[in-house]
């Protein structure tokens, strides 16, 4: 008997947020017919592409026990430098390189001032966020430039379609899968892992723990800096502070993420979930037409409510077991 | 200089003239520490005397001050880990180094996991890497468990297992038995005595003699960071030895004093402490000093815990002087006079990164040391801190040292005294003297008896039964989560009592 509720307790502390996600899904899609099209699905999840993959370099980070926040300033800061290069002419290869670039150099400099000296991670990544803000303003001086008045051709990167998939879908879903594999089936992604769990455990066999730590930043550098090379092109242009949203909506992802499949513990499948819960939201809202100030607050709620059924479900494993 | 290498050509590991210093502590003075090839060396010392400190300066963990070090012949000053390891020598840590949501398999193939074409873990192939070694040490963990489904003592042994991979020439042990239970700790000198017979150089660090003796051929004592002796086992008698690690003559190893018993002053009735086992009961008199023993996994701390309401208390009745108690979390307990001493002190019974005052009023600030509930009485509160730092003879240099930098043995004094200015009428002490020195351990038991001589009930939970022998009233054998036996002290001999630990039978024990 009691090994049944437990059993069934790991299923919904597990589970719990894919179910609220298909309960959002059936609810939609009676609300409105044409929530389920194909055509609207492409859209959510062209939509999810910039958070996913944000989110899934901030899983790497957070797996091993630290925070990155630098990918909200990141991404302002590559779209400036990205119009910039635009306007000058400079072909699309160049532009991608430059942005991915930026992504590495800045992952790198977190890698040095974190693990190599010793600093807080929360501390330099936030205050990254900040100088990346400045050089933002700097280079863009603070207006918005559209990209289609200066070199279209760049633009296919998220217009184009490889079979019956729009481009940032393949990004995404590939990335999510390279990630995936890459944490759960190869050694150093293991080590990620072990190194958040027991770091000790991790330097005791003679692992260079410093260096798999500051790879990791690194590796997560180079995905902020896609994230803000997908999110400057799907908005077709450098706003303002364009990457801010994504700060609370990543970390909220990754949150949201670690409550699904194994709960309390970070995943890619999770984050890939808590992605799409979202941009879900926002879509299955807007397209009733439900005033925007009602969205967070929906958002907010499934939030609650999702994290509510693991965290009471797992607290009652806890007591099982012991 | 070069002489003395020369001299001893069987001498694997010299390490000389080392000194390590940290804030405010010389850890390690000018200590010289040779072992030979072959040998099993033990290193023995009170908590605080370098022990760790001089292996994790052999593993290259720490780096020395000053000094030089050699082994097998190779200068090992400019090494790290990975290099120490592929001279041969391997760590097994006092601290469960383990990943607790990987395999068993995985933590013991931890750092060389076999992959496959693509770069992917083979899993197939790693359980069939791990499991000769794990064979080497135990036959009943499965392989396939996470590791944080384990037992502590389990867990240990995947540790052993994990430090051969390294196919080591050279094995250090640190307090291997601190955290096993008695099967799992013969399993561990079956292993050694294989590893003797194929010629494995072993350093064990232990606080206990008997093993000590059983195992080794010579012995280093440390004290305080110097180098004191090095000698064979059989120059050295168990009191000698002992002699040399406190620096003081131990006049008796246990002050067993007869106290006076008076009536009941809490009866349990009922409990669960584990699932699947049946309810137990049993009563605690004022001034009684009652052990529980079994080996790990018995359901000891259970029953601790859940008498002091730290987990949901599953059913029963408990009666403090007559009086029915609802105990639903520590705070009522704490409350209604009962005081528990936690086996993982540094986990349940300390904040490590708060000052020792801070720690040691933490229970009792609200009681004694509160003007009107609110403002703490900071002059009183020192003043407290002040003498009981004097009275149990507490190793530091103030009374706003942090907790974590503590040697083990003033951090559990630290707790015990925490709870001592309490004022509670009921001590539950769970493990007291784990992984705590000679010295260490004798100031502890004094504080025990001090407290039941003045009339509290003390429950003293431990799995080294000496102790049990020397200090208890009363005890109450486990097994299984379930009371096999109760025995008076007084009646009861050490091998009787061992026989109920492990889960002898009453009617089989007379007979055969």
């Amino acid at each position: 008997m009691n090994q049944k509720t437990n059993n069934w307790n790991k299923f919904i502390a597990n589970y719990g947020l894919l179910f609220a996600f298909i309960v959002a899904i059936i609810v939609f899609s009676f609300w409105s017919g044409h929530f389920l099209s194909w055509g609207n699905i492409q859209n959510i999840l062209v939509q999810t592409t910039s958070l996913g993959v944000c989110a899934f370099g901030l899983t790497l980070i957070m797996m091993m026990g630290e925070i990155d926040l630098s990918y909200a300033g990141l991404t302002g800061l590559i779209g400036a430098v990205m119009l910039k290069m635009i306007m000058a002419g400079y072909s699309p290869i160049w532009v991608v390189l430059v942005c991915l670039a930026i992504g590495v150099v800045s992952g790198l400099c977190i890698a040095i001032l974190v693990v190599g000296l010793g600093m807080s991670s929360f501390m330099v990544t936030l205050a990254a966020w900040f100088i990346y803000m400045g050089l933002e303003r700097y280079i863009g001086h603070g207006v918005t430039h559209w990209i289609y008045k200066y070199d279209e051709s760049i633009l296919q990167i998220v217009q184009g379609h490889l079979g019956p998939l729009p481009i940032p879908i393949i990004v995404m879903l590939g990335l999510f899968l390279l990630c995936w594999l890459f944490q759960t089936r190869t050694r150093t992604g293991q080590y990620i892992l072990a190194l958040g769990e027991n770091i000790e455990a991790v330097k005791e066999v003679g692992l260079k723990a410093k260096l798999i730590k500051g790879g990791t930043f690194v590796a997560a550098g180079l995905i902020f800096g896609l994230t803000g090379l997908i999110e400057t092109l799907r908005i077709g242009g450098s706003m303002v502070y364009s990457g801010r949203f994504l700060l609370v909506y990543a970390l909220g992802a990754v949150f949201l993420g670690s409550a699904a499949f194994k709960a309390g513990k970070y995943n890619f499948p999770g984050t890939l979930l808590g992605a799409l819960f979202f941009y879900t939201i926002i879509n299955g809202l807007t397209l009733n037409a439900v005033k925007f100030y009602y969205i967070p607050l929906v958002q907010g709620l499934f939030l609650i409510l999702a994290v509510a059924i693991t965290t009471v479900k797992r607290g009652e494993i806890e007591q099982v077991q012991f | 200089m070069g002489t003395a290498q020369n001299d001893n050509v069987d001498v694997v590991i010299k390490a000389s003239l080392i000194s390590k210093y940290f804030p405010g502590v010389v850890a390690l003075d000018n200590v010289d520490f040779e072992v030979r090839r072959g040998e099993s060396h033990a290193l023995v010392g009170e908590n605080g005397a370098g022990k760790s400190t001089l292996m994790k300066i052999l593993y290259r963990e720490y780096s020395e001050d000053t000094g030089r070090l050699y082994i097998d012949g190779k200068n090992a000053k400019d090494m790290d880990i990975r290099q120490i390891r592929e001279l041969g020598l391997s760590l097994i840590h006092q601290d469960l180094n383990l990943v607790p949501i990987f395999t068993v398999a995985h933590n013991i193939c931890m750092g060389v996991e076999p992959v496959n074409r693509l770069g992917f873990i083979d899993r197939k192939e790693l359980k069939q890497k791990a499991a000769p070694f794990l064979q080497e040490i135990s036959s009943d963990i499965d392989i396939d468990a996470r590791v944080q489904d384990l037992s502590i003592s389990q867990q240990q042994l995947v540790t052993v297992a994990r430090a051969l991979v390294a196919q080591p020439k050279f094995l250090i042990l640190d307090e291997p038995t601190a955290r096993l239970d008695q099967k799992s700790t013969e399993a561990l000198f079956d292993f050694l005595d294989r590893c003797k017979q194929s010629g494995i150089t072993i350093i064990y660090i232990s606080h206990r003699l008997e093993e000590i003796y059983r195992i080794c051929d010579r012995i280093t004592v440390l004290r305080d960071g110097k180098k004191i002796l090095t000698a064979a086992v059989e120059e050295l008698t168990q009191a000698e030895l002992v002699k040399h690690m406190v620096g003081r003559e131990l006049k008796k190893q246990v002050p067993k004093e007869e106290a006076s018993i008076g009536e009941v002053l809490l009866s349990v009735r009922d409990l669960h402490p584990m699932l699947k086992a049946e309810a137990i009961s049993f009563d605690l008199r004022f001034g009684e000093i009652l052990g529980i023993v079994g080996s790990i996994g018995a359901g000891k701390s259970e029953v601790a815990r859940a008498i002091f309401g730290a987990d949901r208390k599953r059913s029963g009745t408990i009666r403090l002087k007559g009086e029915k108690l609802r105990i639903r979390n520590p705070r009522g307990a704490i409350n209604a006079g009962i005081a528990l001493v936690p086996e993982e002190r540094r986990q349940q019974g300390l904040v490590i990164t708060e000052s020792i005052r801070k720690n040691m009023t933490l229970a009792a600030l609200k009681k004694k040391f509160c003007a009107g509930g609110f403002w703490i009485k900071q002059r009183e509160e020192k003043e407290a801190v002040k003498k009981s730092i004097k009275d149990f003879k507490m190793a530091t240099p103030s009374l706003e040292q942090e907790a974590r930098l503590l040697s083990g043995g003033t951090q559990q004094k630290v707790v015990i005294g925490k709870w001592l200015l309490s004022e509670s009428s009921i001590y539950i002490f769970d493990e007291p003297t784990k992984g705590i020195d000679v010295g260490g351990k004798h100031d502890i038991y004094k504080m025990i008896v001090d407290l039941a001589t003045n009339g509290a009930g003390v429950i003293f939970i431990s799995n080294e039964l000496d102790e049990v022998l020397a200090l208890c009233d009363r005890i109450l054998v486990m097994f299984r989560g379930q009371l096999v036996k109760e025995l008076v002290n007084k009646e009861v001999s050490k091998d009787e009592l061992l026989y109920y630990v492990m889960g002898g039978k009453d009617n089989e024990s007379k007979n055969k």
